[in-house]
């Protein structure tokens, strides 16, 4: 018997006819042996199956983007002519002559009309959209978009939302206020770009929070697309969902709503400080000097971060109504304060600079060094 | 005295067999925590629009923070990578911590730097700042210079935190290679958790034999020299499992110093970055979480899986053996300092499970290895050993060993699959079954000589050569180092 043999002949034994008469540490040791053994065979099968599926499954995807590119191409370029339903009937049995049926190749298709839709508007806009539907692709986004896995609803619902099909609006309303975070912002973000009447309408109904980052896409969305009729986002100021009131805050700053005003004063007072502190920083980015008052009223109260938004708001509105008060705060023992109320009297468009170095001559040592710091201009401020 | 040592034997055999299979559990636990983790990260960021965050005003501002001390010969290239990283709302600053060398001479030099009336908020105590420079040249507006006296990696970076402007800190070593949308992924759960996030870390890699090319990482490889190849496997394992799985729990002790992404008021709160400490990223990890439970406030502490910073790991064994010893202290340390959270329900994941676990896995493990071993070759001398028996214990242990080694290597076949030549795969595969051999025995003897050098307070951060990924840069660190 060879050396294998022989260790062969003596594992089988340890599995078999021994295993019983072993302590119980070493048989679960030999389980677990025998367990870790097949375990990593396994793992190492299916890495090579893996590697070689993987590779032919890019080789096909590279062979289809490449071909349908080319034809999506020839659509681009073709100038035979202008109408959209001639040019369709053109290059519709050429994508009919593409295995539709095979999965990878229909979501190539799908993808590649996708990328070029969003990138040419116009005709070739048009005639994209057409040959979508015409190959049924709409139908198939249809019944993603009411399949049970949220990440097949959101796949349907972004193609929705890029190939523009305005009719799955109301199919998509629904999901606006979903329990799932992800699923929830891309029926936001698709809704407002297909719902012609009230792209706004899910404001309305949202009880779900919308999370900063869901924010920061919506606002991108609206800022961005120049078809919307933009509302003026005051009327949902009173909305009991909190992150409803942020975004719209957002947007106010953004389309700069002076008509906010009121609801802005209004929000000084709200329980969530985060919306009280965008509520002063819009109120200074606007300049409403009517409401120095309010601001003034609650400074006293406020955290020091919101201190700083107040001061801050003071600079911007340079009504010189409290230029003393200002002044007063340099005096204040936690420098942030002091910093931001050097920075709100330099703000003052006639005199701040003058002011500044007039205190300079008055002041401590330390006030010195940070009005140097303020007017300093290679510095930014905080 | 021989019915003794059989008695002995056997209580020696059972005690290794369960510590054995306790640790083994967990593992199995993480990993399958770990493989929901990046599952469930994986399928929700596949449809993210990093650009959206990348363009937005909304986006979250942020500080890098670098300390650098004799960096002469990389600085420059080092800066100018970082200033051409893919974020909107950013600024870069360098500490140069009191450097021997003409590290601050040239970045004065080639950046155009020139002193500002800077007035240093000292919130977090920190050795005296000479200066404060920014660049004449307006394309380089986001670069500032922090010049002060030497203090150390943690006193450099509170520095920084005193000079930074922006809400979130990213603390990084300056001679890392930072991928472009590192800032991006870092800054992203910080908009979207439920819970305020108090720190992000993302995975860090070998860049040992990858192919750099002006700052930025070009080629992935497996490194040619088989110690940094050991340190490819155990890197993946520990960031794609487990951090992945305490992350999944809201438990993570630790984020990488290489780099990690941290919430700047509650930094300040703290008091910043302990200066008696080596294990300084850990131990500020582990006060900020136990200041938030302090609070009563909830919070998270995220873990991304993707790869967003590769660092060059220690090639000479001495070398490594340093870093290990003071990974070693540093737990050590942050374990001491906060040993009143020891199983203290007060504060939650953290008292009742991280410290726990890193107690007796991460610190006592080696220690339990060690005297294992010991006791093993005492009995083995004395003729008292159930050769056997014990060759089936330490294959068990051996095979479960290869067994994680090859599902951390699948996590990363499925995930990010950073080495796409097959043959790099295979390297790593065989590393999986070389490393518990040749590699895990002397991460032992270095994990027990940091805690004796502990014991005897020794307190420095030990000399760091590197190799440079241009050149051979040689660079003796006294305070600071990687």
């Amino acid at each position: 018997m060879s050396i294998f043999d022989n260790i062969f002949h003596y594992i089988g034994q340890l599995y078999t006819d021994r295993l019983p008469y072993f302590p119980t540490n070493i048989r679960a040791s030999l389980m677990i042996i025998l367990f870790c053994v097949i375990a990593a065979i396994e793992i190492y099968i299916y890495i090579l199956f893996k590697r070689i599926v993987k590779m032919r499954e890019e080789k096909q995807i590279k062979y289809w983007k490449e071909h349908i590119g080319n034809v999506l191409a020839n659509i681009i370029v073709y100038d035979e002519t202008d109408n959209t339903a001639e040019i369709i009937s053109h290059f519709y049995p050429r994508f009919k002559k593409i295995p539709l049926g095979n999965k990878i190749v229909n979501q190539i298709v799908v993808n590649e009309i996708l990328l070029y839709r969003k990138n040419f508007t116009g005709k070739t806009a048009e005639v994209l959209s057409q040959l979508y539907r015409k190959l049924n692709l709409d139908k198939k986004t249809r019944k993603k978009i009411a399949n049970r896995n949220w990440d097949i609803k959101i796949e349907g619902i972004r193609e929705a939302n890029e190939m523009e099909i305005v009719e799955l609006a109301s199919a998509i309303i629904k999901y606006t206020d979903d329990e799932n975070a992800l699923l929830r912002m891309e029926a936001q973000a698709a809704y407002i770009k297909l719902s012609a009447r009230e792209p706004f309408h899910f404001l309305d109904r949202a009880r779900e929070r919308i999370l900063d980052w869901h924010q920061v896409v919506l606002f991108e969305i609206i800022t961005k697309n120049k078809k919307l009729t933009i509302p003026s986002f005051s009327k949902w100021l009173y909305s009991p969902n909190d992150t409803v009131v942020m975004l719209c805050l957002k947007l106010i700053e953004h389309f700069t709503q002076f008509d906010a005003e009121e609801e802005l004063k209004r929000l000084l007072r709200h329980h969530n400080p985060k919306i009280v502190k965008k509520s002063v920083e819009i109120i200074g980015k606007l300049e409403l000097a009517n409401a120095e008052s309010f601001m003034f009223e609650i400074y006293f109260d406020q955290s020091e971060e919101i201190k700083l938004e107040i001061l801050n708001a003071f600079g911007r509105i340079s009504s010189g109504q409290y230029a003393d008060f200002l002044s007063s705060r340099i005096y204040s023992t936690d420098i942030k304060i002091k910093k931001e109320a050097l920075y709100a009297i330099k703000r003052d468009p006639d005199n701040g600079k003058n002011k500044l170095r007039e205190i300079y001559n008055q002041t401590t040592p330390e006030n010195q060094a940070l009005i140097k710091h303020v007017l300093d201009d290679r510095i930014k401020q905080e | 005295m021989r019915e003794f040592l059989v008695d002995f034997e056997v209580l020696f055999n059972n005690s290794i067999f369960y510590y054995a299979i306790a640790v083994m559990i967990s593992y199995v636990i993480f990993t399958l925590l770990s493989a929901v983790e990046m599952n469930s990260y994986m399928k929700k960021n596949s449809y993210v629009n990093y650009r959206e965050i990348l363009v937005s005003p909304l986006a979250p501002s942020v500080s890098i923070l670098a300390p650098a001390y004799n960096e002469e010969a990389t600085i420059i290239e080092n800066i100018r990578s970082l200033l051409s990283l893919h974020y909107g709302n950013y600024e870069v600053i360098i500490i140069n911590d009191g450097s021997k060398d003409s590290t601050f001479q040239r970045m004065f030099d080639y950046y155009k730097l020139e002193k500002v009336d800077f007035a240093v908020n000292y919130q977090i105590a920190c050795k005296e700042i000479r200066g404060v420079y920014k660049s004449k040249l307006p394309s380089f507006s986001k670069l500032t210079v922090v010049d002060k006296l030497n203090g150390g990696k943690s006193d450099a970076l509170n520095a920084g935190i005193n000079v930074s402007a922006k809400d979130l800190l990213l603390c990084i070593d300056v001679d890392c290679i930072v991928q472009e949308d590192a800032i991006l992924k870092l800054a992203k759960p910080y908009l979207e958790e439920k819970y305020q996030v108090i720190a992000t870390g993302g995975v860090v890699r070998i860049a040992n034999s990858c192919k750099v090319e002006d700052g930025k990482l070009v080629e992935v490889n497996m490194p040619r020299n088989l110690w940094p190849r050991f340190q490819v496997l155990e890197y993946i394992r520990a960031f794609l499992m487990g951090r992945m799985a305490w992350s999944r729990l809201n438990g993570l002790l630790i984020i990488s110093g290489a780099m990690g992404l941290f919430d700047k008021s509650v930094v300040i709160k703290v008091g910043g970055y302990d200066h008696n400490t080596v294990g300084e990223d850990m131990e500020l990890v582990v006060r900020m979480r136990r200041y938030m439970y302090e609070q009563d406030r909830r919070f998270k502490v995220v873990y991304i899986p993707d790869p967003l910073c590769w660092t060059e790991a220690p090639a000479d064994l001495s070398i490594l053996g340093r870093q290990r010893n003071r990974w070693t202290r540093g737990t050590l340390e942050t374990l001491w300092v906060h040993r009143d959270l020891f199983f203290n329900p007060r504060y939650g994941v953290l008292g009742m499970l991280s410290y726990p676990y890193w107690f007796f896995f991460e610190w006592f493990a080696p220690i339990v290895e060690f005297v294992g071993i010991s006791v093993f070759i005492l009995l083995a001398i004395m003729g008292n050993i159930n050769w056997e028996f014990s060759l089936m214990l330490i294959s068990m242990v051996y095979c479960f060993s290869v067994l994680l080694s090859t599902v951390a290597i699948f996590f990363e076949e499925m995930s990010y699959k950073q080495y796409t030549k097959g043959a790099d795969v295979f390297k790593l595969l065989l590393a999986a079954f070389l490393e518990p051999i040749l590699y895990h025995p002397l991460t032992v003897i270095w994990a027990m000589q940091g805690n004796i050098h502990k014991l005897r307070g020794k307190n420095n951060w030990g000399a760091m050569t590197r190799k440079g990924f241009k050149k051979e840069v040689v660079n003796q660190t006294e305070n600071t180092a990687t």
